[in-house]
């Protein structure tokens, strides 16, 4: 753990302590609450903070939770620990069925979504009035019962209570230790490159909605045995700013965020009391200056105050797996026949054509350089390829399989790996998580060893301890690259590898680069950089308008006329397509 | 004679959702993020209404220009709060601080004007003109309701010939565009930013003038406004600003004239109906447009979602 | 020796009876939707603890409690570690149905004015309300509806909130229980804002009359539409409507044949004490009492009147509230047992010329139980 979170973390201890130690059953219950909307804000940074989808449903899944769990008790006399499965079950089934429609949405769009199911679940909870006792609520929900022992309010609730908040934290630390929390932090960050390294963002994003979903209708069942009504006010638009609040304050990674922002935003209306009327407005102003001043939340600026000592050592070069070993690349060398088959790919968007029908191939081993003017089609090609794009017509082989449309990480699995045409690496992690979470089936101790062979293979192991938002742009060029070769792809697709890289550098990745080829692995490269591509490439193709119109020898293609008029006669191409 | 009441109605409701729909787009397609202050921006609007109707005792029309001047400072200031500092911060920042100026605003007017329903002066007055009174409960066009419709109309106007005939508008709208293409040739994009956030909230203050005539007006109201606007807009097509339009007059259709179809049509009935039934297949509509169609139902499909 | 010491304790302890100094904190909703009728209960309740009987000395502090259950029970927890005698408590039912077991557990006397029917069914011998449940004042409302009005069809519309659909079905109940079933009913959010449509389809299904039971500002707007498009139906409208900030909204005009049920009426100042409290509560807020305001005013000098008299303890007050009976300025209030001590209601009218309404008629539930 990081310094800064066991600091919050022992900050709540201790006001967790006084208030056992004060005993008022007023502190105490105020700590109990503060609890259970912990619980519910751990949940919260499932989707809101790893996922990093705006969602907001997360007070209706907590309310259903409260109204299962309530309902079941007034029913069928079921105790807090029997309607468990149902309390925790019912939010988890809605935000199935919410998902497969909405989940995919971008941000105001999903937020929009989330907000309207919530509003609808908010309507029929007021209007089924013969299950809910709809506005009005029902009253006289039993206190917290466990194996049918009661627990009593006061000191025994808030303990309770409290042991829930830990298990669920351990258990949220435990889900996004190592690989997933990385995972999910490229998601987040890069959603294109998450597919490209072989990460399913559906179905993380998924994973953490349900998450979620069962955290906060854990927290609704503890909420409604504490409150001891059912009412739609746990439903409401308020119960969400509250989550909300809590995850941007406390910060939205690390259960110690969630910890730490829930005891201060339950607690300090309670503290404002004094204040009266003005409470309210305090906090408005408070949520403001925090939102602006401390992005990260208490976590975010607790961690640039404390930095964390030294990282842990890498893993040993020496105990590293040799490469041949690790990727599997020579074994191929021999591979006859194409190895990628691009035949008549289209693709046009609005209505600008960005790919018209190009046919293309290449072999294992090969070079292929790929150039053209900005906007002529070449990263569409790219993305057509990888599944970031989905063609309008044509189809594309791999391998003699049919990848056409296939989804991103689908594609990454399949072998072709890419680089983006600007870096996209994770500015706050590792160069060595970076490369490590690209490797596929291993844990990711193993993964962190074969890691490090590749960054020494790309002259980078030196530096595999330091973050990546600081690396100059070379290096990050070639972890980009490392990482992409962490896929052991057999196919790599570089786009514009050498831009922003000195000559010595550029030098040096193409010795690299030739190295890999030799080792069996087909690249295509992008690049407007001439002096660099020639010498690399076997081959090279011209695209013009989205159009092939020259591919052959490299000096071939650049003594090809309508190639030098592609890019003489119309020098003023306005923007690369993105 | 019931249907034209109907839609009548559902016009000045519908031509005060545009203002607090457009003001809202405009904001978002210059910066891309939702100001959830929206919807307290118009209950600000209804409540600086009473402020100057306190001070001067002229109709509402005459205070119109004041109020919007005024909102358009107060724009101003929540730009400066609460968009500028995370402007190179993801969008749900933004999100988040206009949810925290929504509260301020709202606990604000609640101290200042107590939690009693307000209602502004009258446009214009309080007259009304009645048709065909004996022919099924008959026409009844109010002032103030023409009055709506009028100003509201003459405000979209504007605001088309802002952007389409003035140097100002242009830069606007090309800064809504892409913000790096129009830094680079030489538009002063924050300018232009904080322009729209001026824009944006007097428009939300001219609808809240307009809505607490007739509607009254509470401290609580924000909220409401804030979902309609942002439906609107998601109905409309984001960013599109005839989509706005259209989006918000969607919406007042749904509030006044598809709860009353079975008095117009005997043969419907039944929970769809009423008005919690209306918000209900409102809300459904939205989430099959949003799943089905996700350019909007009038906007193109420039911006993807999905 | 001895008998002196006896003696002083004796004459202390009586004086403390006379002299009785206890905290009575006042905590009301005034944010959220429930904010005006809020301020009325802590009015009401602010105008007796500073004006007890002699003798007495109140400490009271005002706190809010929103409209979650959550921060009311807070807020309950908060004020119990003052040793409070009694609460005085928010008139939102969900408040109170959390609020209950708390009172329960801590021994503190709830003095409310929420009219929803279920917080006085739960067996909890805290609770205290003044003001007459939803049964008492929705019986007063169709009784009038129709033995004065003469109604036989009527369209009943109501809020989806709790005060809305607790009342919706005492008047169902009260309709049914006179053979009649509404021929139209419909529930309304809070955000509604044009009325045309609701009125048009009461129209359609025939209705002969609008009995009404929503919130201050959607009662106004419903009025207002029904005057625009000429309705012309008799109107019976629920407390709602008896807020006079509510009514200061609408032009007289308007209002013009309107009736409303509520528990009293302090603007009509039936009696010279009513004019007294109208006086004094006018004096002090700048503000028109409604009916909330005077039933809180009374249940709060009930309790501090039991004090003067020496129940100086939650558990005397509690004992003193359920046996006792006090004569208010809306009415004689005294528990049926179960903590319902207000029992009759009024019907006030409008003229159609002044925005103060003439209370018509007085009912009182005689089936009180």
């Amino acid at each position: 753990m990081r310094r800064a979170d066991a600091m919050l973390l022992l900050c709540v201890a201790a006001y967790g302590a006084y208030a056992f130690a004060a005993g008022s059953s007023y502190t105490l219950r105020v700590f109990s609450v503060a609890g259970i909307y912990a619980l519910a804000a751990i949940g919260y940074q499932f989707i809101f903070g790893q996922a990093g989808a705006l969602s907001l449903s997360q007070g209706v899944f907590m309310g259903v939770g409260a109204y299962a769990s309530g309902i079941l008790a007034l029913r069928f006399g079921l105790g807090f620990d029997a309607a468990l499965p149902f309390s925790v079950g019912v939010p988890v089934l809605l935000a199935l069925a919410v998902a497969v429609p909405v989940l995919h949405l971008r941000t105001h769009y999903f937020a929009l979504a989330t907000l309207i199911i919530s509003q609808m679940v908010l309507l029929v909870a007021v209007e089924w009035q013969g299950l809910t006792g709809g506005a009005n609520g029902i009253g006289g929900i039993g206190g917290i019962t466990i194996l049918g022992m009661p627990i009593r309010a006061g000191w025994p609730l808030a303990a309770t209570v409290w042991v829930c908040v830990a298990l669920g934290a351990a258990l949220s630390a435990w889900l996004m230790r190592g690989r997933a929390g990385h995972a999910y932090a490229v998601l987040r960050e890069h959603p294109a490159v998450a597919g490209a390294i072989g990460l399913d963002g559906g179905r993380m994003r998924l994973a953490a909605f349900v998450l979620s979903a069962a955290f906060a209708g854990f927290a609704g069942s503890l909420y409604v045995h504490v409150i001891r009504v059912i009412s739609p006010d746990v439903l409401g638009f308020p119960v969400m700013v509250t989550l909300l609040t809590i995850v941007m304050i406390g910060g939205r990674l690390g259960v110690a965020g969630a910890v730490a922002g829930a005891v201060l935003v339950i607690e300090l209306p309670e503290w404002f009391r004094p204040l009266r009327e003005y409470t309210l407005l305090v906090y408005g102003a408070i949520l403001l200056l925090v939102v602006v001043a401390a992005p990260g939340g208490l976590v975010g600026a607790l961690r640039l105050l404390l930095p964390d000592r030294a990282p842990p050592a890498p893993p040993a070069l020496a105990a590293s797996p040799a490469l041949a070993e690790l990727s599997g690349l020579a074994a191929l060398s021999g591979a006859s026949g194409l190895l990628l088959e691009i035949d008549g790919l289209a693709r046009h968007f609005g209505g600008v054509r960005a790919l018209g029908g190009v046919s293309l191939g290449l072999r294992a081993g090969e070079v292929l350089g790929l150039i053209g003017p900005n906007g002529s089609g070449k990263t569409t090609l790219v993305n057509c390829v990888t599944g970031l794009v989905a063609p309008d017509a044509g189809r594309v082989r791999f391998a003699g399989a049919d990848i056409t449309g296939l989804r991103a990480d689908r594609v990454a699995h399949a072998g072709i790996a890419r680089t983006f045409q600007t870096v996209a690496l994770v500015d706050d992690m590792t160069v060595l998580d970076s490369v490590a979470i690209a490797r596929p089936r291993t844990d990711f101790a193993t993964a962190r060893a074969q890691a490090m062979t590749l960054l020494d293979r790309l002259g980078v192991a030196d530096i595999a301890q330091r973050r990546c938002g600081g690396l100059a742009y070379g290096l990050r060029r070639r972890v980009e690259i490392a990482r992409a070769l962490a896929l052991q792809p057999r196919l790599l697709l570089l786009d514009e590898p050498a831009a922003g890289l000195n000559e010595t550098e550029q030098a040096d990745l193409s010795r690299r680069l030739r190295g890999l080829a030799a080792d069996g692995a087909a690249l295509l490269v992008i690049e407007h950089n001439m002096a660099f591509l020639a010498p690399l490439a076997d081959r090279m193709a011209c695209l013009d308008a989205g159009v092939l119109i020259a591919q052959g020898t490299p000096a071939e293609v650049q003594g090809d006329a309508r190639v030098i008029e592609a890019y003489l006669g119309r020098p003023a191409a306005v923007s690369r397509p993105a | 004679m019931l249907a034209l009441q109907l839609l009548f109605n559902a016009l000045a409701l519908g031509a005060a959702y545009a203002l607090v729909a457009l003001g809202f787009v405009l904001i978002l397609n210059a910066t891309g993020a939702v100001n959830f202050a929206q919807g307290d921006l118009v209950m600000a609007g209804g409540y600086g209404g009473l402020v100057l109707a306190r001070m001067l005792p002229v109709p509402g029309v005459v205070l119109l220009p004041l109020l919007m001047a005024g909102m358009a400072a107060l724009g101003l200031m929540v730009a400066l709060v609460a968009y500028f500092p995370l402007r190179r911060r993801p969008p749900e920042a933004v999100f988040i601080s206009t949810i925290a100026i929504g509260i301020i605003l709202q606990n604000g007017t609640n101290i200042l004007f107590g939690p009693e329903l307000a209602r502004t002066p009258a446009l214009l007055g309080d007259g009304e003109f009645r048709w065909l009174d004996g022919v099924g409960g008959g026409l009844v066009v109010s002032a103030q309701s023409v009055a709506i419709i009028v100003v509201a109309a003459l405000l979209i106007a504007g605001l088309h010939l802002l952007f389409s005939r003035t140097q100002f508008g242009r830069r606007l709208r090309a800064t809504a565009q892409d913000r790096e293409v129009a830094s680079a040739i030489g538009i002063p994009v924050d300018a232009m930013v904080a322009a729209t956030f001026a824009v944006g909230v007097a428009l939300a203050g001219a609808a809240g003038l307009l809505l607490a005539r007739g509607f009254f007006v509470t401290p609580n109201d924000g909220g409401n406004y804030m979902l309609k606007a942002y439906i609107a807009v998601t109905i409309g097509g984001w960013g599109s600003i005839p989509g706005a339009v259209a989006g918000a007059a969607l919406i007042a259709l749904f509030e006044v004239v598809f709860p009353a179809l079975p008095a117009l049509v005997p043969a419907l009935g039944g929970p769809a109906f009423s008005q919690n039934g209306a918000t209900i297949v409102l809300d459904a509509l939205i989430l099959v447009i949003l799943v089905a169609r996700p350019q909007g139902l009038f906007g193109e499909a420039s911006k993807a979602r999905a | 020796m001895k008998r002196i010491a006896a003696c002083l304790l004796l004459t202390a302890a009586a004086s403390a009876a006379h002299a009785a100094s206890v905290t009575l904190p006042v905590l009301v909703p005034l944010t959220g939707f429930l904010a005006v009728e809020g301020a009325s209960q802590r009015n009401g309740a602010i105008l007796a603890l500073s004006t007890p009987p002699a003798g007495v000395t109140a400490k009271y502090d005002v706190s809010d409690t929103g409209v979650s259950p959550e921060v009311a029970v807070n807020a309950l927890e908060r004020a119990a570690g003052d040793k409070p005698i009694a609460v005085v408590a928010p008139m939102l039912g969900t408040q109170m149905l959390a609020m209950l077991p708390v009172a329960m557990e801590q021994k503190i006397p709830l003095l409310t004015i929420s009219g929803t029917a279920a917080i006085t069914r739960q067996g909890n011998p805290y609770i205290f309300r003044f003001f007459p449940d939803d049964a008492t004042t929705k019986i007063a409302q169709v009784r009038f509806a129709l033995e004065n009005k003469g109604v036989k069809k009527p369209a009943v519309i109501y809020q989806t909130t709790a005060y809305g659909q607790s009342g919706h079905a005492e008047i169902v109940n009260a309709l049914k229980k006179a053979g009649i079933v509404p021929v139209y009913e419909e529930a309304l959010d809070v955000a509604v804002k044009d009325m045309a449509p609701v009125l048009a389809k009461a129209r359609a299904a025939g209705a002969d009359s609008l009995i009404v039971h929503l919130h201050g500002g959607p009662s106004a707007l419903l009025l207002k539409a029904a005057a625009a498009s000429g309705l012309g139906l008799p109107i019976i409208a629920g407390s709602g409507l008896s807020q006079p900030s509510t009514i200061n909204l609408l032009e007289p005009a308007e209002l013009a044949g309107v009736c409303a049920e509520t528990s009293s009426s302090p603007v009509s100042a039936e009696s010279p004490a009513m004019q007294g409290f109208l006086d004094a509560y006018r004096r002090k807020f700048n503000a028109d009492p409604d009916g909330f305001a005077l039933a809180q005013y009374d249940g709060t000098m009930m309790a501090l009147e039991a004090v003067a008299k020496g129940a100086t303890t939650p558990a005397a007050l509690t004992q003193a509230l359920s046996s006792g009976s006090y004569a208010g300025l809306a009415m004689t209030y005294k528990s049926n047992g179960r903590g319902d001590m207000a029992h009759s209601a009024v019907i006030i009218c409008y003229d159609g010329k002044s925005r103060i309404p003439k209370v018509v008629a007085h009912y009182t539930n005689a089936a009180a139980d």
